[in-house]
């Protein structure tokens, strides 16, 4: 398990005051996070730019030492024991950095090995492995400046699983990546984590992408862990908004009032047409199962039924409407 | 085992990245051939008899061996200042930050990184300097039982100032001065083109701050002198020392350059 225990990082950044001064201030970019990981687990590390997700991820992986508080992977000190550590992660970034353009999708792949100390027969399986896993075996001799965007980053999945690593750090993978494509590497990540039990960490913004993947989810804002819950759990406690339409048969004036009575705290609006009547609700709940006892009950037939679930989307932009009212 | 493997995949990477090219081969060639048919023939209108200035501190007969060997040196140590310079693409292109990821040895990869680069970058001109030795029937001046240890210092040498450069490089981001430095001034003040006894004082102040001043002589001293060992303890000694501070300043360099990254994550900054 992964383990970070009140992590901050702190910079500290000249401010210009002039061409002669310059100021320095600190920065936290983190404040006191406190996160875990398991294996087997995505995990969603969501906030707007700037949050400190980035940082995290760096501190996580080793790239950048916490100011203070302490990051374990698997019992071992993440600054300490940085080496050993190292053995057992690795990171995918988004976007088409991170690679040798001018080497051949397998050329990378032989060069990130070898650093990790394979080599032979071993080093040989695993890259076939990897290029087919991604699908890039037929491209695997072309230089990578030729692949297109999907490709690069394909190989960017492939070079992070290079070591095996029983934990992975996807930083924005399907940035700037056509639908199919996105499909294909979401696809991927669940296959990772739930048939090679690797624990994952996963910063996006595709919120769509977060609430399909991940079990758990942690929101930052400013450095700092505003709410840490199951996407479904603070959907709920966020975003009270359903929304349903509903067309029926045609309803009596007294059975609309009667609906209107019963349903407290919803606006409900009623438009007859000519052999039908159209319902519209906003409720704090799921009014469906509501609507359909009364539909059984007074025999009306139900013509059409759409429900507008909030979404993950939906609870961040109320969190973060609240923090900047 | 594990560092011959660093080594190979470093090599290897080097030659796919920077030698992609095949056109890059003439240039390889080219550079150095009309660096050195610039020097010599700059010389030419000169006084190069036993009268002349230069005399008092070279023979003047061995003009054309003097900057052959030269221009060889200048050549191993350049490339590497090159190959260091080239640091900045993996700053830019995130490498840099990936291969800090890996639990690789980080002091061997800069080795291995020049080491790879060296190789590759002056096999063509030493191969042009045997084919100068033949066409100009100089080969016989040459004590070629001394040339195999002649290299293997230079060759030393050079690895242990290009990781030690790559490292300076990896520690700043705005280290692309020192591209500025080595160029003209290490060729002038290392004793490429004039023997560094005809630099005044503050020349010669200068000329020693070069590694480079150092192998030369050795190297002109084995192969154009036939110098044996015990006559040149003194020079090995200077050798010695300078490579083992070079190596002690590139392990506490490197070190440092990883902590500072890991403080303020300038790996990314470019």
């Amino acid at each position: 398990m992964i383990e970070a225990k009140g992590i901050s990082k702190c910079y500290t950044i000249k401010k210009r005051m002039n061409f002669f001064r310059s100021e320095k201030q600190i920065v936290c970019a983190v404040k006191k996070l406190d996160l875990s990981i398991n294996e087997g687990e995505i995990v969603g590390l969501l906030g707007l730019n700037g949050a400190g997700k980035t940082t995290t991820i760096k501190m996580l992986s080793t790239l950048l030492n916490p100011t203070e508080g302490q990051i374990t992977v698997d019992g071992d000190d993440a600054v300490k024991d940085a080496m050993k550590v190292k053995k057992k992660i690795n990171m995918i970034a988004g976007g088409e950095r991170m690679l040798y353009w001018r080497l051949t999708g397998e050329e990378n792949l032989r060069y990130f090995g070898k650093l990790y100390q394979l080599s032979g027969l071993q080093l040989e399986k695993r890259i076939a492995y990897l290029l087919d896993q991604v699908g890039l075996s037929d491209s695997k001799d072309v230089p990578v400046e030729l692949y297109s965007k999907g490709m690069k980053q394909r190989l960017q999945i492939a070079r992070g699983l290079i070591n095996d690593p029983k934990y992975l750090f996807l930083d924005e993978p399907t940035l700037g990546l056509d639908a199919p494509v996105a499909k294909q590497l979401r696809g991927l990540v669940k296959d990772l984590a739930s048939q090679e039990n690797k624990g994952i960490l996963l910063t996006s913004h595709y919120l769509e992408e977060v609430e399909e993947l991940c079990d758990r989810v942690y929101i930052i804002e400013k450095g700092t862990i505003i709410l840490h819950d199951t996407p479904e759990k603070i959907i709920a406690s966020v975003v009270k908004n359903y929304h349903l339409m509903i067309e029926t048969s045609s309803l009596s004036v007294a059975l609309q009032n009667k609906i209107k009575k019963e349903l407290v705290n919803c606006t409900i609006q009623f438009t007859d047409l000519t052999d039908s009547t159209s319902i519209h609700i906003d409720a704090p709940f799921d009014p469906t199962s509501f609507f359909i006892n009364i539909c059984m009950n007074e025999a009306i037939s139900i013509l059409k039924l759409e429900l507008k679930r909030p979404r993950l989307e939906d609870a961040i932009l109320t969190l973060a409407k609240e923090k900047s009212a | 085992m594990k560092m011959l493997t660093i080594l190979h995949a470093e090599m290897v990477k080097s030659h796919r990245h920077n030698f992609h090219n095949k056109l890059i081969y003439f240039s390889l060639l080219l550079w150095p051939a009309l660096l050195f048919v610039t020097a010599y023939y700059s010389f030419k209108p000169f006084n190069l008899t036993d009268s002349s200035p230069l005399s008092a501190y070279m023979n003047v007969d061995q003009i054309t061996m003097f900057l052959l060997t030269g221009y060889l040196g200048y050549i191993f140590f350049w490339s590497l200042v090159q190959s260091a310079w080239n640091m900045s693409y993996e700053r830019q292109a995130g490498t840099l930050e990936l291969i800090f990821l890996t639990p690789a040895n980080r002091l061997m990869i800069m080795f291995a990184r020049a080491a790879g680069n060296l190789l590759e970058a002056v096999w063509l001109f030493t191969a042009f300097i045997l084919l100068v030795l033949v066409v100009t029937g100089k080969a016989a001046d040459i004590y070629w039982t001394h040339v195999p240890l002649a290299l293997l210092l230079l060759s030393v040498s050079a690895i242990v100032w290009g990781g030690f450069l790559n490292i300076v490089f990896l520690f700043s981001r705005d280290a692309g001065i020192l591209f500025t430095i080595f160029e003209e001034p290490m060729q002038f003040f290392s004793g490429v083109r004039i023997p560094v006894l005809a630099f005044p004082i503050w020349g010669k102040a200068i000329a020693y701050l070069f590694p480079l001043t150092y192998v030369l002589e050795i190297f002109r001293d084995l192969v154009l002198n036939g110098k044996n060992f015990t006559q040149m303890i003194g020079q090995y000694s200077l050798l010695l020392t300078i490579i083992l501070l070079l190596c002690i300043s590139s392990v506490f360099l490197l070190k440092k350059a990883e902590t500072h990254a890991k403080e303020t994550g300038n790996m990314v900054l470019y």
